[in-house]
């Protein structure tokens, strides 16, 4: 059984959403929902390993790593926010949006993806209590990801047709 | 004869249930003119969504008073403060009268000619440039029916562009946005009429007593009745409607979901559940129980702050209801989690199975009395006619009406919202804003950026409206409206009904209405259809009316039946009015039925949370086909919770005296007099922490902006911070202290897209001492003061109503 793998694949896979959901929102502070929603979800990230820590101790995987899951260094925040505004004032800031988004659309498919595993994983060792929890993380998850999409579709014809 | 300025509203006439509301015609007429020299004019009111059935008095070409229609059903005679006084607007001697052009960076008079030649100009311009994209449209809940359906041809039809939206986006998005996601379609569901029906009353963040001043007088006539409904409030302040309440819940503002949650937890650990009805006639319970079976009261208590026990009562009285009116509004729409809190309102009376009979509903009230015209032809966030920018069937059938190819119409992705369009402006990729009877520049969160957006040299802001606003004052050219009683047109109210409002007087100077300032430009900017001919086919208000009812004609907000004849006389009707229901229809989805087939619905539906849009696909596979969508979230935390730095929250608001910015009540000598100043209510405790007593100048500060303004201390939640918005600088001497959108946030919900007004941190700091002098704010409503000696709000000289009777 290698439940651990997939517990700190999830994992791993958050933290490094939560990292960019941070710095996207950030980078772009003058798109308001991108800020705010960014945070929002960043803490929802945080939330998921918190669900998942019982498992993680129940299966001998890692507890999670890496700096994602808690709030951007103070400074870096106030650095990110203050190129935002500079750029913000510019057309030339959607193409850097799109090009953020695209990369943001795929850590959200990453993270996406690893629940499917873990769910996957928990079906076939017959785990209820992680079945519950993949299966509501992973509805979260598939939310995220579509969210980015409907974000770039509305985005990417004011960025590319106009002017 | 009542001072309706102290008495706001008015005498009871108690019925008991079931029974008709009593007549009561309400009147108000200039001093001193005879009743035998007045011709009366049908019309409706435009000071609120209830849109009251009212005559216009017009005495040698002039407006010179009002008085309710008995007949109509909505307001059976009565009318409100601002119905009975605000027509005085019209008549004020500030009306812009010709068209302005800035020159030398100066507002100066123009000739149409002039003016309109500047905006086509700078519209080819733009087009040429940047494309439609680089064009936007924002206008009003104030207009009429023709005027928008206008508009929408114009912009989405001839010049291609998605970026236009209504103010209504401020106050009834959440409510077109929640109807849609759980009933397939907009429109409310039941009936006024069901108020006189019911025996409970749900009200969330619905203030009506000062909102909708005539309908809290329908509900008063019934809590004196001889059986009393039950009522139960959530609202952070003391309003009239939460003093009347059997269970008042004064929660913590952003935390609306985590109580309807709870609600609902109750509603379901009780068995008070209808569940032949949620099996048959709705999907997705399974998620929804398990998402809400997580918020037992005493989590919900903590969250919201009020106690457990309270929560538990407020949901047995809902969970025993036999006939249920649930209503929400701002305390909901501009609040956190809007959307999906708005969706849980709806929730409630489906699992109760409180929908399609008499006296039970529930209604996601709108605010403005024109708001449901802008969602029905598309001057909004909707496609036209209600119909699914998603579906390339609706599309094209709006094409084929419109005799255009599909590909003009945008529908790559909703119609753009105007928190969207300010930011496209911000970033110079909007070039051109055409502002409509709305005024951004008091009405929109964070004032500072608002103003330094439509001060930007690039950005090319023409406004049409009656008065120079605070907006109009920051235009490149400003075109002079004619008003409401200056023209003749159609709405619609929050229950479907459909007045006529006829030209009772003609406008000042050289000011025209909306509908031929728009025609006007789509000729000299020669629109035109597929075949080469005009794009837009008519050029009175009749005929576009008359080209709106083919465009609905088997749509929800079906007019088909409808004519400017039928709607003459008697009382205003209920859509979908068709050759099959030509009485109109009182009540929707009276067979369960709703409109959440995949074909005919107007939305497929948004994740509440995050606002990522579902297609065609989900919908199918959720496969609702007639039943209502049960839409679950969890709570989460609001974006900007008080710290020690900003300790308080802020939430904005109304008054019953004032309308929007007070561009037309601000210039009503009774209703300017009744609450002429901003203010800041408190609680006492906050109060006596900070040092302040009542009318002490304090300062309201944000990370955004401040407010300076004299303190009310009020029975307010702890913590709470309410100032309302009204108040700009049209009428004040300098500086940019005096409105609350200072303070908000740009920040708006997910889904509606609408801007959240009432949750925003804030800090609190005494200025100055009241020397004696209390708040100007009234006492006669949620801003009552605490403390006894402060003068009552009265109407003074010239503000009783007066009766026919009496004059003869």
């Amino acid at each position: 059984m290698k439940l651990d793998k997939a517990i700190e694949d999830v994992h791993e896979a958050e933290s490094e959403l939560a990292t960019q959901l941070r710095s996207v929102g950030e980078r772009h502070a003058s798109e308001a929902d991108l800020y705010h929603l960014g945070h929002t979800l960043a803490r929802q990230c945080a939330e998921h390993a918190r669900r998942l820590a019982p498992f993680a101790e129940r299966y001998g995987a890692a507890p999670p790593g890496g700096s994602g899951m808690t709030q951007s260094p103070s400074v870096l925040e106030a650095l990110r926010r203050t190129g935002a505004k500079l750029i913000g004032k510019s057309e030339a800031s959607g193409l850097l949006l799109l090009r953020d988004l695209r990369h943001l659309y795929l850590a959200a498919q990453n993270a996406e993806i690893a629940w499917v595993i873990l769910l996957q994983a928990a079906r076939a060792v017959r785990d209820p209590e992680l079945i519950e929890a993949a299966t509501e993380c992973h509805e979260e998850a598939e939310a995220r990801g579509k969210w980015v999409r409907t974000r770039i579709k509305e985005s990417c014809p004011q960025v590319l047709a106009s002017g | 004869m009542p001072d309706r300025i102290a008495d706001i509203w008015g005498g009871r006439t108690p019925h008991a249930a079931g029974t008709p509301w009593p007549v009561r015609v309400d009147r108000y007429v200039d001093e001193g003119v005879a009743e035998a020299d007045i011709d009366w004019v049908q019309s409706a009111c435009v000071l609120c969504s209830n849109g009251c059935g009212m005559d216009i008095g017009v005495q040698d070409g002039r407006i010179v008073g009002v008085r309710g229609r008995a007949s109509d059903r909505v307001n059976r005679g009565r009318l409100g403060p601002k119905g009975l006084f605000g027509w005085q607007a019209n008549n004020s001697p500030d009306r812009l009268t010709e068209p302005l052009v800035r020159r030398q960076g100066q507002l100066q008079p123009a000739s149409w000619d002039e003016a309109m030649d500047l905006v086509v100009e700078k519209s080819r311009q733009v087009l040429n440039s940047a494309g439609p994209l680089g064009m936007g449209f924002y206008n009003s809940g104030q207009l009429f029916l023709e005027d928008y359906y206008t508009l929408a041809l114009v912009v989405r039809g001839g010049i291609g562009t998605p970026h236009l939206d209504g103010n209504t986006r401020l106050c009834t998005a959440t409510a077109d946005f929640a109807l849609k996601e759980t009933f397939g379609s907009d429109g409310a569901p039941g009936s006024l009429t069901d108020f006189d029906h019911c025996d409970t009353i749900f009200a969330i963040g619905h203030n009506m007593a000062e909102t909708h001043t005539v309908l809290w007088a329908r509900v008063l006539d019934r809590l004196h009745g001889p059986d009393r409904p039950r009522l139960v409030v959530v609202d952070p302040r003391p309003t009239r409607v939460a003093r009347a309440a059997d269970v008042h819940l004064p929660i913590r503002n952003g935390t609306n979901m985590a109580l309807l949650n709870g609600i609902q937890h109750e509603l379901i650990a009780n068995g008070w559940v209808d569940h032949a009805f949620v099996d048959a006639h709705t999907v997705c319970f399974e998620r929804l129980e398990r998402i809400v079976m997580r918020y037992p009261p005493e989590r919900v208590a903590g969250i919201c702050g009020v106690p457990a026990d309270e929560i538990r009562a407020a949901a047995r009285v809902i969970g025993t209801a036999e006939r249920l009116v649930s209503t929400c509004l701002q305390g909901v729409y501009q609040s956190h989690q809007a959307t999906a809190a708005a969706c849980q309102v709806n929730n409630i009376n489906l699992l109760r199975a409180m929908i399609g009979r008499p006296g039970c509903t529930v209604f996601q009230m709108n605010g403005q009395p024109t708001a449901q015209n802008t969602r029905e032809t598309g001057a909004n966030g909707d496609l036209v006619g209600m119909r699914n920018w998603q579906n390339p069937d609706h599309v094209a059938d709006l094409a084929r009406i419109w005799r255009l190819d599909p590909l003009q119409i945008p529908s790559w992705a909703p119609p753009t919202h105007v928190m969207q369009m300010f930011r496209y402006a911000e970033e110079g990729a909007l070039k051109f804003l055409w502002i409509v009877a709305t005024n951004p520049a008091v009405s929109l969160p964070d004032l500072g950026r608002i103003r330094s957006i439509l001060a930007q040299e690039r950005l090319f802001v023409v406004v049409s409206d009656a008065f120079l606003t605070e907006t109009a004052q920051l235009a490149d050219v400003v075109l002079p409206a004619a008003m409401w009683g200056e023209k003749v047109g159609t709405f619609t109210n929050h229950d479907r009904t459909v007045h006529l409002s006829e030209k009772a007087v003609d406008p000042p100077g050289q000011a025209r209405p909306d509908m031929d300032i728009f025609l006007d430009y789509a000729r000299r900017l020669e629109l035109r259809n597929i075949d080469g001919d005009p794009l837009v086919p008519w050029g009175t208000a009749e005929e576009c009316f008359e080209a709106f009812k083919v465009m609905t004609r088997g749509r929800p907000c079906d007019y088909s039946g409808l004519s400017y004849a039928k709607l003459r006389g008697g009382s205003g009707i209920q859509w979908p009015c068709t050759d099959g229901q030509p009485e109109g229809t009182e009540r929707l989805y009276t067979d369960f039925t709703f409109n959440t087939d995949p074909d005919l619905c107007e939305d497929y539906g948004h994740d509440l949370v995050t606002g990522a849009g579902h297609e065609r696909k989900d919908y199918a596979e959720l496969n609702p086909a007639g039943r209502a969508i049960l839409n679950a979230a969890h709570y989460i935390e609001p974006n900007e919770p008080p710290d020690d730095e900003y300790p308080f929250l802020l939430t904005t608001g109304r008054t019953a005296y004032h309308w929007h910015t007070r561009t037309k009540t601000g210039r009503v000598r009774q209703l300017d007099a009744a609450a002429p100043e901003a203010w800041a209510e408190v609680s006492p405790a906050d109060a006596e922490r900070l040092g302040i007593g009542e009318g002490d100048l304090v300062r309201v500060e944000s990370r955004r902006g401040r407010l300076e303004a004299r303190a009310r201390v009020t029975g307010i939640r702890d913590g709470v911070v309410f100032a309302p918005f009204h108040y700009g600088y049209w009428d004040a001497s300098d500086g940019h202290t005096r409105a609350a959108n200072e303070l908000t946030m740009t920040v708006w919900d997910p889904v509606s897209k609408q801007p959240l007004f009432k949750v925003a941190a804030v800090r609190v700091t005494k200025l100055a001492d009241a020397g004696g002098t209390p708040s100007s704010a009234p006492t006669t409503t949620a801003s009552e003061p605490l403390i006894e000696g402060v003068p009552a709000t009265a109407g003074g000289e010239g503000v009783r109503e007066r009766d026919a009777q009496e004059e003869q």
